[in-house]
């Protein structure tokens, strides 16, 4: 096991493209830390650069305290395992497996069979040792990568993408395999995926990139209640969270609830007096533009609110309906907002650049495609913008 | 009550079709008699001169003349004119030397050019490919003065560096063709596992790359096997390949055809030896990079 640290690392290819701006990370001892971000963003250069794989333009990568900048992949004693598994495919299972332990050396070839033996036991490999990787399934393979990774007992275990290949049920099963041998074996673990499921599942924190620069590590729950700026926002969460372009006003009518009031196009949300409090900083903006946010599923169907009588009372917009989406547990609902919705220079083809919401609701709603519904919006779960800088404002 | 009738069974595939037309399946048999014709014409222009070979080996001169009877007579003469074992046996020298130097600076420079990352790479593997659009011919004579400046023309050595010269680079070619669609993530994943690339070289590519050797095995041997020109320039007469011993059997006007025949058999048998244990491998190596 092993602490991790990345100080100030970035690289630069030959061509000149910044792959990674200055990256700071520290992985704790025994943890597992997610890298998530889209194609591109540099989180793959980033693992690699801890592997020894890519060389690092400048900035430090230490392993328990000790700059490994320029030492060998062979000698930092990470293992990885990678997007394609990269199987031996010329070896059997049992030689994949043991295949770094026999040419490392000094490992006893009792010790050997040993390691292998319980690994494919943990994996419920025993039965496939002595076959190749290609009469093997997907996910077989992918727990043979895994043993090759585990029965090195390395210090620390990087993970490229493991799951991308798999079929959706056969990724969701081996998530949970992942998480539940790391925590088992305990060992430092970095993890890189562009699936902001698997990322939010998955890690213990969670490292947020985008164009080779770290938006923000958190625990899975800080990233999605608190995101730093609008690209967090609006890349964790599915469907992603509502953005519109707003401006906050001074409220003061009893309806607005005497607040501030975020409005957009017709509509006037108040902000609850416990919002402004949690963001003091919001008072610079009165009068000013914003970027306001609200998730999906903390808009609710006004109706079902009001019938269920179980919801406190919350501002209500109207909005026409243009999609209904059924997906059995629950119902997406996108209205026209009657405004241009924010588009960030990252999501300039988003769904939201259409100028709609997206509402999660309960299945029960009876809102129709076509027809005008009332929304009702969870205004103390309102998130807020700088449009300029993209930040969150709060403080 | 009306009723549907069932589809019927149509061999060689589960969903009723309409019967072929007379004037359709009529087009399709003449089609399949061109082919066949075709293919026999065609095979019997590629068979015909190992049938003439194997015949006319079995005959005396005269019996060659009229071309009628069989004897051992031309055999004979070929085993008093010519020492074809010693003959065969630096054929044999010649060819596994070239072929292993081919083979070690092609599977290197291959996976070098392939796998490794330095300055200029791209301009060395081009000048290397663009080495095989040299002909043999137009080096002959540098090559020869080169080698005899360093006093290599009446050894196997001249003969076998000049081989290992020519076969290098379509080698080369082959072999960095080949470990392109070997995925990095494999190389990188021996490296992790603690190889480095030297370990990963011998390991992992060259156990994978096996067809591909295979194929330059088959391709150089037949190449060099049969070649006449350089072991004619640069092998001293008791040093000579067999196909150069073959050669001098043609004396000014007095040629033995029967002897020649016989030796030209036993000098095609190891080329077609080395081409039957290697075929599969030999297709599955040209046949590469074609797809996934």
């Amino acid at each position: 096991m092993a602490r991790i640290e990345l100080d100030a690392v970035t690289k630069q290819f030959p061509d000149g493209t910044k792959a990674v701006r200055s990256l700071d990370l520290a992985v704790g001892d025994g943890e597992l830390l997610v890298l998530v971000g889209p194609s591109g963003c540099g989180k793959t250069t980033a693992l690699r650069m801890v592997a020894g794989l890519e060389d690092v333009t400048s900035g430090t990568i230490s392993i328990d305290g000790r700059a490994v900048n320029d030492v060998e992949p062979r000698h930092r004693d990470i293992a990885m395992v990678f997007q394609s598994y990269a199987l031996y495919p010329h070896l059997s299972v049992y030689d994949n497996m043991a295949f770094s332990l026999k040419y490392r050396g000094g490992v006893p070839k009792a010790e050997i069979r040993q390691r292998v033996a319980e690994a494919a036991r943990v994996l419920e490999l025993e039965p496939y040792l002595q076959r190749k990787p290609r009469q093997l399934s997907g996910g077989q393979r992918q727990r043979v990568a895994m043993g090759r990774a585990i029965v090195r007992q390395p210090r620390a275990f990087l993970m490229d993408e493991p799951l991308s290949n798999l079929d959706a049920k056969l990724r969701v099963q081996m998530r949970a395999e992942i998480a539940q041998l790391q925590r088992t074996l305990g060992t430092t673990t970095i993890y890189v995926t562009h699936d902001q499921t698997e990322a939010m599942t998955l890690g213990s924190r969670v490292a947020v990139i985008s164009g080779g620069v770290l938006q923000q590590i958190a625990a899975p729950q800080e990233l999605y209640r608190r995101p730093a700026n609008l690209f967090v926002a609006s890349f964790i969460g599915s469907p992603p969270m509502n953005l519109v372009d707003a401006r906050l006003e001074r409220g003061g009518s009893e309806t607005d609830g005497g607040g501030p009031v975020v409005v957009f196009g017709p509509h006037r949300i108040g902000v609850p007096a416990e919002v402004v409090t949690e963001h003091p900083a919001l008072e610079r903006y009165l009068g000013e533009p914003i970027v306001a946010g609200i998730r999906p599923e903390h808009l609710r169907d006004a109706a079902l609110t009001v019938d269920g009588g179980d919801r406190p009372a919350q501002p209500v917009i109207e909005l026409p309906i243009k999609l209904r989406e059924e997906l059995g547990s629950e119902v997406f609902v996108h209205g026209a907002i009657g405004t241009a919705a924010h588009v960030s220079d990252d999501a300039a083809d988003d769904v939201r650049s259409l100028a709609t919401i997206v509402a999660k609701m309960d299945p029960r709603t009876q809102i129709a495609e076509g027809k005008t519904a009332a929304i009702a919006v969870d205004a103390a779960r309102l998130q807020f913008f700088d449009p300029a800088t993209g930040a969150s404002i709060r403080g | 009550m009306a009723t549907i009738p069932a589809p019927q069974y149509q061999p060689g595939g589960t969903t009723p079709r309409n019967p072929p037309s007379a004037s359709s399946r009529v087009r399709r048999t003449m089609h399949r008699w061109v082919l066949f014709i075709l293919m026999v014409v065609v095979a019997v222009v590629m068979l015909y001169p190992f049938w003439y070979i194997i015949d006319n080996a079995f005959r005396s001169a005269g019996q060659f003349d009229r071309q009628s009877g069989h004897s051992l007579s031309g055999w004979n003469q070929l085993f008093a004119n010519l020492p074809v074992a010693s003959e065969l046996l630096n054929s044999t020298l010649v060819c596994v030397a070239a072929i292993a130097i081919i083979l070690v600076v092609s599977t290197t420079a291959g996976f070098a050019f392939a796998k490794l990352r330095y300055r200029g790479s791209g301009m060395v593997f081009l000048l290397v490919v663009s080495a095989l659009m040299v002909p043999l011919q137009s080096i002959l004579f540098p090559e020869f003065v080169n080698l005899s400046n360093v006093s290599l023309t009446s050894s196997y050595a001249g003969a076998v560096l000049v081989y290992a010269a020519l076969g290098t680079p379509f080698a080369t070619f082959l072999m960095a063709t080949y470990y392109r669609g070997i995925s990095d993530e494999l190389i990188e994943a021996a490296v992790m596992d603690g190889l480095g690339y030297e370990r990963t070289f011998l390991q992992i590519a060259i156990p994978l790359s096996l067809p591909a050797i295979a194929t330059i095995t088959v391709l150089q041997f037949i190449q060099i096997w049969d070649d006449l020109l350089v072991g004619l320039f640069f092998l001293p007469t008791n040093q000579r390949t067999i196909t150069a011993g073959l050669a001098t059997l043609s004396t000014g006007r007095t040629t033995s055809v029967p002897a020649l025949m016989a030796g030209s058999l036993i000098s095609a048998i190891p080329a077609i030896v080395v081409y039957l244990i290697f075929q599969r491998h030999l297709i599955k190596g040209l046949t590469l990079g074609m797809g996934k």
